[in-house]
């Protein structure tokens, strides 16, 4: 069976050489071949820890059929950002695609920035210093709703299960952190890069959007066992987080789950692209740490040490639980959050998300509390059947005692730039002028 | 080590990108500054004129024909805030709002035109007012008196377009400076008004390099007029919360694209 983790899991020199690959021919031509291969030869040598191995040089191609930022492993700092866009008529949403796509070409690759004379405000922030190293960038563009119900020249062409997020039970949402006409995932593995990258968008596309909330993230470091074997990291409730998700690197598998496809009955600009659920889940710590480990472990469905499913306490997070050898819930119980989510049955295979969430903490509550929690991210090719299904199941469930959904929004992700020649969202708006 | 290869790619950029852009300062800004200094004095003495019926109508306890007063009497002062604000002391006490007083409204450091703005707003009344309303005039009066006699700095007079739109584009786009009577277009009009006129002064020196730039920001400028012109009311704005959110957008993306535009007009002009 293929690994789940494989992604993960995939050894740092294995990593590091397809990355060197990409560079040498990609980026900066023979001069920084040469200055990766000392890199590895250093890597290699010094036995560095992998916690450590994240390097400025790892970069995931902005090209392909789907946009990069979604199948690829999450590094460690990750943030959405939502705009609303100005755009009247499909020559100005084309010009804002165009130049987004100029950004992101130019952010994901790296390379020097332009100096000008010193008498005018400078190209860049120099956040990153006189030359941008790509450092695991990925920059995901996705739709909402609003972008199309504005436009009557739009409207038709809206993906068939896009709409504008409305409350569940449990939330209370602030309107000041939801919806948007267009987010952009930052994803890198610091944040100096992630905050790059915003600040560059923001500064090139002043005339065409307007930033409208963002909420950055982590993903804790993770050091491998010795085995090989990377751990999911924790949240900040303190239990691995990912443990169950599909095997991003099985392209088949995400071509069910996550990639929308000809057959969806979606418009046929969308083919490639995916449907972004976004949260922001404020979780109440102090008093989730005020709670017995024994319900913590009930309320989750999973062991808190290992992430072992509670029908195999000795086992690890990779397990699969027995829902049929336990009728009764005696050991993970019926509402536990992962036996609601995915009761592991055929009718719930058909619900598959790909969770791609990063941890967030933002500072104090005028009650004096922290605000942290969980910024969620999933994909996939239905949003019904998704994360609007799995989220119905989980509504009531004795979670919500200590977390509460306050903003995030739906979106569509569009297909990918499929070559230099490319930009993002070009079939949507080929679509629009009818081609 | 990295850095080496770094350095001579950077090295090449600059050779690439760096070049005839910006030109060196001239005496040319000489005519352009001395028109700016004039249009500052008229402003500045309006802004007495106009401060001193504000001030009788608050101590007459007049409160209808103040709140009248109150938007109009500080469209001049917005309109020359990148100089008012080289007086930092007199800025603080004429426009500060009550964020920047740890008790906010009740803080009896709260001066100015924001802390009359609270009272007749907020309370309906001038009441406590008539000290705070002497202060006003007598700062309004001293920031004459030291424009007078101020030096008009080259830099600080171009940079005065930028300035004013990062003005909007950071704290007024929110409505949060008028956020009693909810004046904040006046407000806008002044600081557009200020911004273009720099703009206006120092175009024929950029007219020919820059043609491109100047239809830029014209545009925008342009822009900002159409959207200000739908809310007219009379020889003012109706409040800011009839703004709909689509012309808050449109506006917000202006201010946005001026203050970057505008951030480049003083190395344009080959200033420091
Ligand atoms: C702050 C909020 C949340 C926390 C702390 C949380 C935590 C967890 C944890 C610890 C696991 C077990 C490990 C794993 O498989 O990843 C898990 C699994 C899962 N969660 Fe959540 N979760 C949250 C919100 C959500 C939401 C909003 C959804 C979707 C609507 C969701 C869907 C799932 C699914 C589908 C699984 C895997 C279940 C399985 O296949 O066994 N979670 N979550
Ligand atoms: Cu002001």
């Amino acid at each position: 069976m293929l690994d789940p983790k494989d992604l993960r899991r995939s050894s740092p020199s294995l990593d590091r050489r397809r990355l060197l690959k990409g560079l040498g021919v990609t980026a900066f031509g023979g001069s920084f071949a040469g200055v990766a291969r000392a890199e590895t030869e250093h890597h290699s040598v010094a036995d560095a820890p992998v916690a450590n191995a994240a390097s400025p040089l790892d970069s995931v191609p902005y090209l392909g059929i789907h946009q990069a930022g979604i199948v690829n492993a999450r590094p460690a700092n990750g943030m959405v950002a939502s705009f609303d866009v100005l755009a009247k008529d499909a020559g100005e949403l084309e010009t804002l695609f165009r130049l987004l796509t100029a950004r992101i070409a130019f952010l994901t690759v790296g390379g020097p920035v332009p100096v000008l004379d010193p008498k005018l405000p400078p190209a860049d922030s120099g956040l990153l210093g006189p030359t941008v190293r790509p450092d695991n960038l990925t920059i995901t563009i996705s739709l909402g709703a609003s972008l199309f119900d504005d436009r009557p020249w739009l409207a038709p062409l809206k993906p068939k299960h896009l709409q504008r997020m409305t409350r569940f039970p449990n939330d209370a949402l602030d309107a000041d952190i939801c919806h948007g006409d267009l987010t952009i995932q930052i994803c890198a593995n610091t944040q100096d890069t992630t905050i790059h990258a915003l600040r560059d968008i923001i500064k090139a596309s002043s005339s065409q959007m307007i930033l409208k909330w963002k909420q950055e993230g982590n993903v804790p470091v993770i050091t491998p066992g010795s085995d090989g074997r990377a751990e999911s990291a924790r949240n900040f409730l303190g239990f691995r987080d990912g443990s169950a998700n599909p095997n991003s690197s099985d392209g088949a598998e995400m071509d069910r789950v996550v990639w929308v496809g000809p057959e969806d009955g979606e418009p046929a600009w969308a083919v490639g692209g995916s449907y972004q659920a976004v949260r922001i889940i404020r979780n109440f710590v102090e008093r989730w740490d005020r709670t017995p480990f024994g319900e913590q472990e009930r309320i989750i469905g999973r062991t808190k040490i290992s992430g072992a499913p509670l029908d195999r306490r000795d086992g690890s997070e990779f397990d699969v639980p027995d829902y049929a050898g336990d009728p009764e819930g005696k050991a993970t119980p019926h509402d536990a959050h992962i036996r609601l989510a995915n009761a592991r049955d055929a009718a719930a295979s058909t619900n598959t998300i790909l969770r791609r969430p990063f941890n967030y903490s933002n500072g104090v509550t005028r009650s004096g509390q922290l605000d942290q929690g969980l910024l969620f991210i999933c994909y996939q090719a239905d949003l019904e059947r998704g994360f609007l299904t799995v989220q119905q199941k989980l509504n009531g469930e004795p979670l919500e005692e200590y977390i509460k959904p306050v903003g995030g929004g739906y979106f569509y992700t569009l297909p990918g730039i499929r070559d230099a020649a490319d930009y993002v969202g070009s079939p949507l708006i080929a679509a629009v002028r009818g081609a | 080590m990295r850095i080496s290869s770094f350095a001579s790619a950077s090295a090449l950029a600059l050779i690439l990108s760096s070049g005839a852009f910006a030109q060196e300062a001239s005496l040319d800004l000489v005519e352009p500054i001395a028109d700016y200094k004039i249009y500052v004095s008229e402003n500045v003495a309006k802004l007495v004129e106009d401060t001193t019926a504000f001030v009788a109508a608050v101590k007459a306890g007049e409160v209808d024909k103040a709140k009248e007063l109150f938007a109009p009497t500080r469209i001049s002062y917005e309109a020359i805030e990148p100089i008012a604000e080289l007086f930092s002391d007199l800025d603080v006490a004429i426009d500060s709002r009550a964020d920047d007083y740890e008790k906010a409204e009740a803080d009896p450091e709260f001066p100015g035109f924001h802390r009359i703005e609270y009272g007749l707003w907020e309370k309906n009344s001038t009441e406590g007012l008539e000290p705070v309303a002497d202060k006003l005039l007598a700062d309004v009066k001293e920031l004459e008196g030291r424009i007078a006699s101020l030096t008009f700095p080259p830099e600080k007079v171009v940079g005065g377009a930028a300035v004013l739109m990062e003005e909007v584009a950071a704290t007024k786009i929110s409505g949060e400076e008028d956020r009693y009577s909810h004046t904040d277009l006046w407000d806008f009009r002044g600081n557009f008004d200020g911004a273009r006129k720099i703009v206006e002064l120092v175009r024929p020196l950029i007219a020919d390099k820059e043609a491109d730039f100047l239809k830029t920001v014209d545009a925008n400028f342009d822009t900002v007029d159409t959207t200000l012109a739908k809310y007219k009311d009379g020889d003012g704005y109706v409040t800011y919360d009839k703004l709909t959110e689509d012309d808050r957008k449109v506006l917000a993306a202006a201010v946005n694209t001026l203050a970057e535009d505008l951030s480049t007009l003083r190395g344009k002009l080959g200033l420091d």
